[in-house]
């Protein structure tokens, strides 16, 4: 079996690369429009307020990281 | 310039012409320095898409890729191209967690995730360098691609092409870079569907290009290269390349301009499934330009004289121009994204930690300032680029996947994790992965993108547990200071 005129081995490769640039695709599709999950902008508990710890350089700065 | 094409050379005025009205015409919505990084934090789904598309495809991969099926076949998917698309695909899935934690910039994460902002001038520095060099390897690549098919002397070239991208960067930042990126990309892939289209046509459909050119040497349709490549080789290609999808700080610098975790989301799903068909299809044309070629009697010596050969000798005129426009659009969209991340490095992961409480206005004349002068240190540079340079280009991605890949997403997520390990596991990454590079490309039989990473998660795991108790030391008398407050 020869598709478009390749070994079938190298015909897959080609087949799962462009399946694997698709998996965000795929993932969107299915989760984001056809069961309408929301995208919560909001960060985990674990993760709010850990900002650099040291010396605050980042949330002086006047265009710093938390806008 | 006796040996110019006017058609090509018409075709690439006419296009250095319009890109510059376009920038011009979006620098005026570049009002303040977040403009300039980050486009104001509104761009939206359309515009992010085609931006990473744009640069993502460089003219280096373009003639690379195609000069490498040209003389190696279509093994390229099997690691370079797969890990790239991989690498799209997964950062579409932490996108949603890496842009609420609202960073600008790569270095902002780190300094995040460590907990310790000297991280970003650290991290900015490795980014800097890394940037800068791509910089240089694009505009040399460039240059040469540009010199072949329209006859202008090399010299110009780099001094033209570094000099529009230099001017249509810094006077519109991110909004300029974001605006002509969607002409380019659209223009990219455009073209290369058009000329692969006309290819098919011209040598009787795609199973006969694929036939002849398995008939030119069968290795040249098997995923290994026909046991060229050993499967350690081909893993540690593809996770370098899989790698710098997620450490790259043009990356991490658009998903902090979406305005919102859906765009960012959209942005890479949308990519990852055009860039994915777009590859095969790039690969696909490697293969028809070597079955063209050689059954012409036109074969090259130098794999990367492929493309351009087919550019100007083999197909018409019109079609020729179609990859004269495709060409310029994957040469401009690449270098003018990597000089905006190279200044915005400098100015906010850098200047900014050093000068903290400087004005808006100030830093975005140092971005600017940094960009016009990385962008003409780069092309003097790319005028006569030492070998040096193109060594350490090799090793780009070796080390930024095996520095940042596992300490810095692992940290995202293990939130307990111990900052001073994550540091510790970047540095240990760095080394033993550039180590292994300097030293023939490997220790022992173990690719060197396998020992960077291997060493990284080793100290990542071991200096988290063993700074353990005294993590709970300082725990114990955070709470204690603060029960001694609250009495």
């Amino acid at each position: 079996m020869k598709p478009l005129g390749l070994p079938l081995s190298m015909f897959l490769v080609f087949a799962i690369v462009i399946l694997a640039g698709s998996l965000g695709a795929i993932h969107y599709l299915i989760v984001h429009v056809l069961l309408r999950r929301p995208f919560g902008d909001e960060l985990p508990a674990g993760l709010a307020g850990t900002e650099g710890r040291d010396d605050g350089r980042m949330a002086d700065s006047p265009a710093g990281g938390a806008r | 310039m006796s040996g110019a094409n006017p058609y090509f050379l018409a075709a690439f005025i006419l296009y250095v012409i319009l890109l510059m009205a376009i920038a011009v015409w979006a620098a005026r919505r570049t009002r303040n320095v977040m403009d300039f990084w980050v486009f104001g934090q509104r761009m939206g789904p359309i515009l992010a898409t085609w931006s990473l598309i744009a640069n993502f495809v460089s003219a280096v991969s373009v003639i690379g890729f195609t000069g490498a099926v040209y003389a190696g076949g279509y093994s390229l998917m099997t690691h370079t191209i797969l890990g790239l698309m991989l690498g799209v695909s997964g950062l579409y899935f932490v996108v949603g967690l890496v842009r609420r934690l609202n960073v600008l910039t790569f270095p902002d994460l780190v300094a995040r995730v460590t907990g310790t902002q000297a991280a970003r001038p650290l991290a900015g520095s490795v980014l800097l360098l890394s940037g800068w060099l791509y910089l240089v390897m694009q505009l040399v690549g460039a240059s040469l691609l540009v010199t072949a098919i329209t006859g202008v002397p090399y010299q110009y070239i780099v001094w033209i092409l570094g000099i529009v991208f230099i001017v249509y960067t810094a006077i519109g930042g991110l909004v300029s870079v974001a605006w002509t990126d969607l002409v380019q990309g659209v223009i990219m892939v455009g073209a290369v569907i058009i000329a692969l289209g006309y290819m098919v046509v011209d040598l009787g459909g795609l199973t006969e290009i694929n036939t002849r050119f398995a008939a030119m040497d069968p290795s040249f349709v098997d995923p290994t290269g026909g046991g060229k490549l050993s499967w350690p080789v081909i893993g540690a290609t593809f996770l370098a390349f899989f790698g710098t999808i997620f450490t790259e700080q043009d990356m991490l610098i658009r998903i902090a301009a979406t305005r919102d975790v859906r765009t960012a989301k959209i942005h890479l799903a949308a990519s990852g499934a055009i860039l994915s068909v777009f590859y095969a299809l790039l690969v696909l044309l490697g293969g028809a330009t070597a079955v063209a070629l050689v059954g012409s009697g036109m074969g090259v010596e130098n794999p990367d004289a492929a493309f351009p050969t087919l550019i100007t000798q083999y197909v018409p005129t019109w079609i020729g121009i179609i990859l004269v426009l495709g060409v310029m659009s994957a040469i401009l969209s690449t270098t003018d994204t990597r000089l905006h991340a190279i200044g915005m490095t400098v100015a906010r992961d850098m200047y900014s930690y050093f000068r903290p409480r400087v004005g808006e206005a100030h830093l975005l004349r140092v971005s600017r300032a940094a960009t016009v002068l990385l962008g003409l240190l780069a092309t003097a540079v790319a005028m006569d680029p030492p070998g040096t340079i193109i060594v350490l280009y090799g090793f780009r991605a070796v080390l930024l996947t095996s520095a940042f890949l596992i300490p810095v997403y692992v940290a995202i997520y293990w939130t307990a994790l111990d900052g001073r390990a994550v540091l510790a596991a970047i540095v240990a990454g760095a080394v033993v992965g550039l180590g292994a590079q300097v030293a023939g490309g490997s220790i022992g039989p173990v690719p060197a993108t396998f020992c960077g990473v291997g060493a990284a998660v080793t100290l990542l795991l071991v200096a988290h547990w063993a700074l353990g108790p005294r993590r709970r030391q300082e725990a114990a008398l955070a709470g204690a200071a603060a029960d001694e407050r609250a009495g």
